[in-house]
């Protein structure tokens, strides 16, 4: 099948979806979490500039773009995020109540592809985030001393061991820059998992997710294995891993405490 | 008139005091290059004379070769000068079917080998000749191998078969266990059910039918432009034997990380040389490949490619640092072309050449700033940036100068697997049936019709299913047909491909610029 009778059907299945209930107005920084099938809005302002949405269990419409990482079209997402003032954060852009911070997972159900038109929302420019990995012909400065032990935690999607684009990449260089300034003698690696049951509503009911103990583990191998592809020694690293994580407050000021708990915690200590 | 007599006359009146001429290899560069145009009156130099170079010569290889390609004619530019080929092991037939590295790497085609070679090649020497070696130039060994109909593959689309060992093998030669089933569901070949050559053979092989890269161009190839590859959240592999990271950026299916890898499976491989390559061929393969820049560099509609602030052919591209990234909106990918959007008015009337130019010059903005949704693409639409995302060409096809991936570039866009491969019955089917432990395709799920799993033949891995690595963009016009299995007959079949497969909705004329771009990369 090609593309243009699929995108057709799309846009056609978007037209329901884009009769919604009009956004209610939650009060702003109140932590949600739901699961359901996002939404893409077409607007166009530029490269990355789409859209995308999600509506919670009681209707309200939520926009989910300020998360690192984005939903797929025909899978559901679990979400959770941080209501905001409408008054600073518009739904304007895309026509929903703008959740920031926000994380969402993708999960493996699939659910309707969903693709709805732009009506009159113009989308947003894509921004870079503030840290990006620079390109591998620019020179790297080392950090200063003074070389106390230092911790650094990378956060994980839902499921996934996988290192986030745009965001681990550059903690991971960070590490191992510190690492070698610092003449690292020990890099601990810790893993963990969201091992724990975590409730979460849907238009379905509630749905319950939790992830595997063996996560905790290949997520700090995960980190391991970038660590010494980019020549933190072997004999440094000591990666360890722990299941039924608990949240963690260094996670947007604890906003995201499911989102905390699948992480791995890297200790260098010189 | 007979392509060999036609050869031979233009051998006597075009070029025969340039590239025939031993002394020409002793003059300077930019002489030599002078010499050729002004035989030819100054216009698309043609070395027509010898179009084809055969393994075994001794002709040495000039610092400058230009062959008319398309409407136009592209030029292999030799950096490091004039070149001995006797008994180099690039041209020197070193394995048992009288192969070399040249046979299939033709300066004409911009060290890449298109169809139409192919079936010349044919004409002048048939079956006999090393390109239609049974090993690989031929749909099967087992066929017989005087028939055109054996080596159709080759002849009609420039497609060498490609066996890979099942289940695959990793960099140390440990068997992978891979997460999906592989059966063959259609064998138009007959190789991939063949008793000696098949899957389930005493040394299981799948058959996938490709087209030969260049070898030119390569530091855009090898180039590091960022240490970690988004596409599978890790840093860059590291090579065995040195430990410094690869580009991932080789071979379709990156079976081969370095091209010392790849010299060395290709000479075992392609060429059947029954012993390991010395370090010191390997060597010299590597040293004269990678001095080796091509691209297109002039057509009858624009003029010379470099005229008017533009930048086109070979020597900008050897000079340019790699594996730069481009930014749409500060240093957009094709701005080679860009002095030709602002071209100074014309001075009366219609006027072609200007015409031609300021389409290129469209075509390389549409490249790099024409926004669509692109969707379900294994590679890029499930690594983070959502599924569909707003994008242009210059997303994946991001790398200046050559049209790469800097990322790297493994990626399903669907020249392989259905639904969105165009049709291609000769070509074998493979249904691929992912393991309920596995992660399926991010979009095709866990049943997967193929033509080529492509980079899954070298990982095991279902999310890999029929991604391809990018392929350089420079010098297209030399080597139709394009995609990694011949798919696209032509330039405008790939724009057609993609406009259809990403519902671009491309106006006649935008199509028309964007493969006016692509004539003259």
């Amino acid at each position: 099948m090609r593309m243009h009778a699929l995108c057709f059907a799309l846009l056609c299945s978007g037209t329901a979806a884009a009769q919604a209930p009009a956004p209610a107005a939650p009060p702003p920084g109140q932590t949600v979490s739901f699961v359901a099938c996002p939404i893409y809005r077409d607007t166009d302002a530029g490269r990355k500039s789409g859209c995308w949405l999600a509506d919670d269990p009681n209707g309200s419409r939520f926009d989910i773009t300020f998360g690192p990482v984005k939903p797929q079209v025909g899978r559901m997402v679990a979400v959770e995020g941080v209501t905001t003032d409408a008054a600073t954060e518009p739904s304007t852009p895309c026509g929903g109540a703008v959740l920031t911070p926000v994380r969402i997972a993708v999960l493996p159900e699939s659910c309707a592809r969903t693709i709805i038109p732009a009506e009159a929302h113009p989308g947003r420019p894509s921004k870079s985030p503030p840290e990006l990995l620079k390109p591998a012909h620019e020179p790297r400065t080392l950090p200063p001393p003074p070389y106390d032990t230092r911790v650094f935690t990378i956060y994980f999607e839902h499921g996934r061991d996988f290192l986030i684009y745009q965001y681990a990449e550059v903690i991971i260089e960070k590490i191992v820059l510190y690492a070698k300034a610092s003449g690292a003698k020990r890099v601990s690696i810790e893993g963990f998992a969201a091992t724990e049951p975590w409730s979460v509503p849907s238009a379905r009911g509630n749905w319950t997710l939790r992830e595997p103990a063996r996560l905790a583990r290949r997520r700090a191998e995960m980190v391991a294995e970038a660590l010494r592809r980019l020549g933190v020694p072997e004999d440094s690293l000591n990666v360890s891993w722990q299941a039924a994580a608990t949240a963690s407050a260094e996670l947007e000021g604890g906003k995201l405490p499911e989102s905390s708990k699948r992480r791995v915690v890297i200790t260098v200590t010189p | 008139m007979p392509s060999v007599l036609r050869r031979v006359a233009l051998c006597l009146t075009l070029v025969v005091t340039s590239c025939d001429d031993p002394a020409a290899t002793e003059r300077p560069a930019t002489t030599y290059a002078n010499a050729l145009v002004d035989a030819d009156g100054g216009a698309a130099p043609a070395h027509e004379s010898k179009r084809i170079w055969r393994a075994g010569g001794a002709e040495p290889f000039p610092r400058s070769l230009s062959y008319p390609a398309g409407t136009g004619t592209i030029t292999t530019l030799n950096v490091a000068g004039p070149t001995p080929t006797d008994g180099h092991p690039f041209f020197t037939p070193l394995g048992a079917n009288g192969r070399a590295c040249i046979t299939c790497h033709q300066p004409a085609d911009g060290m890449s080998l298109s169809a139409r070679t192919a079936a010349q090649i044919w004409e002048e020497s048939g079956a006999d000749d090393p390109l239609f070696a049974a090993i690989d130039g031929s749909n099967c060994p087992s066929l017989p191998q005087s028939r055109a109909s054996s080596h159709s593959l080759v002849l009609e689309k420039g497609l060498f078969r490609i066996p890979r060992p099942w289940p695959p093998l990793a960099a140390d030669g440990e068997p992978i266990e891979p997460e999906f089933t592989l059966e063959v569901v259609r064998d138009p070949t007959g190789c991939n059910l063949d008793r000696r050559h098949g899957l389930y053979s005493a040394r299981p092989m799948v058959s996938v039918y490709r087209r030969p890269r260049p070898a030119a161009n390569l530091k855009y190839v090898t180039g590091i432009g960022f240490s970690f590859d988004p596409k599978n959240g890790l840093p860059l592999v590291l090579d065995r034997e040195t430990g410094e990271p690869t580009s991932g950026n080789l071979l379709s299916d990156v079976r081969e990380r370095t091209l010392r890898g790849q010299a060395r499976d290709a000479l075992l491989a392609h060429i059947e040389l029954h012993a390991e390559p010395s370090a010191a061929q390997l060597d010299a393969i590597i040293a004269f490949e990678t001095q080796l820049f091509t691209a297109q560099s002039s057509d009858p509609r624009a003029g010379d490619l470099t005229s008017d602030g533009a930048l086109g052919g070979p020597e900008a591209l050897a000079q340019a640092p790699a594996a730069r990234l481009q930014s749409a909106a500060m240093n957009p990918i094709w701005g080679e072309f860009t002095p030709w959007a602002n071209l100074p008015a014309a001075t009366s009337g219609m006027d072609p050449t200007r015409e031609f130019r300021e389409s290129v010059a469209r075509g390389a903005k549409l490249f790099a700033t024409r926004w669509f949704l692109v969707s379900d693409s294994a590679g890029i639409t499930d690594t983070g940036f959502g599924n569909p995302v707003r994008n242009s060409c210059a997303f994946c096809h991001n790398m200046l100068h050559s049209g790469m991936d800097v990322a790297p570039g493994q990626v399903d866009l669907g020249t392989t697997n259905l639904p969105h491969a165009n049709e291609q019955p000769d070509l074998p089917l493979f249904r691929l049936t992912c393991h309920l432990d596995a992660e399926p395709h991010p979009h095709l799920g866990r049943v997967v019709y193929t033509h080529d799993p492509g980079y899954a033949l070298t990982t095991g891995k279902c999310i890999d299913i029929g991604k391809i690595t990018a392929q350089n963009m420079r010098g297209l016009s030399g080597r139709a047909p394009y995609f990694v299995n011949g798919s696209a007959k032509t330039l405008a079949d790939v724009v057609t491909y993609y406009d259809e497969r990403y519902t671009l909705e491309l106006t006649d004329q935008e199509k028309m610029d964007l493969q006016h771009l692509l004539e003259v990369l």
